[in-house]
């Protein structure tokens, strides 16, 4: 069984998160945009509500074990300031019950935490 | 019910939803992402750096570069996964890295908007 960690975040703080990633030795991310509010129902400026705000989804898929390690790395980097701010996103975490690599065509058992190319 | 999501080549589009197709999902679901892997080395990126192209070079210093990719989503039966797999497998490798990645997630319902009604007979 692996675990599917899906991040909606900043578009500005993307580039940081991927970077955190990226040095921590998860190299495998999908980068999508998306648009969507949350529990403050978007932003209200004078008379105009923008309840479709921009946002960038971070998907990757790890190991169980390597959870809580990578939630903490994306919350640290994807923060506004040391307190956080509202629009700063959400992370969702699913099982994933099979993975496949395509050019291999092998069932993945586990993804190697430390992406070394061989 | 299980949900099959898959990061496949953007050129791979054509042959993946004719595949889809034959394996019974009719429907599905694709949208454009970017994405990188395990850090492997673009084939064509090292041939340009043996060949002094000075791009090249610099491409192969950038570290985790996305490269463009599309996401495509199908929701389908138990019994349809092992088929729907195998046929995005077949169809989208070329033995290459950056070929992609196929997950397969549990999906605890669908419910088809129209008639209302839910579970697998709204993804038939």
């Amino acid at each position: 069984m692996l675990t599917m960690i899906r991040a909606i975040v900043r578009p500005e703080k993307a580039d940081k998160v991927l970077a955190a990633l990226m040095d921590a030795g998860f190299p495998s991310v999908t980068k999508y945009s998306v648009a969507g509010r949350g529990k403050q129902r978007g932003i209200k400026i004078g008379d105009v509500t923008y309840d479709e705000i921009p946002k960038v989804m971070l998907m990757s898929v790890i190991n169980p074990a390597d959870k809580e390690f990578v939630i903490e790395t994306i919350m640290k980097t994807a923060k506004s300031g040391s307190k956080g701010a509202f629009g700063d996103g959400k992370i969702f975490v699913s099982d994933v019950e099979e993975a496949y690599t395509i050019s291999s065509g092998v069932r993945e058992i586990a993804f190697a935490s430390a992406g070394v190319a061989p | 019910m299980k949900e099959v999501i898959a990061v496949v080549r953007m050129n791979m589009m054509n042959q993946t939803k004719e595949a889809l197709t034959k394996a019974g999902a009719d429907a599905f679901f694709a949208h454009e992402a970017q994405g990188r892997g395990k850090g492997f080395v673009n084939p064509k990126v090292l041939e340009g750096t043996k060949e002094g192209y000075e791009e090249a070079a610099s491409l192969l210093g950038a570290k985790g570069q996305l490269y463009p990719k599309r996401l495509v989503t199908v929701v389908v039966r138990d019994e349809l996964v092992d088929d729907v797999v195998q046929a995005l497998i077949v169809t989208n490798q070329t033995g290459r890295s950056g070929d992609g990645k196929i997950f397969v997630l549990p999906m605890a319902d669908a419910v088809r908007v129209r008639t209302g009604e839910s579970g697998s007979k709204s993804i038939v």
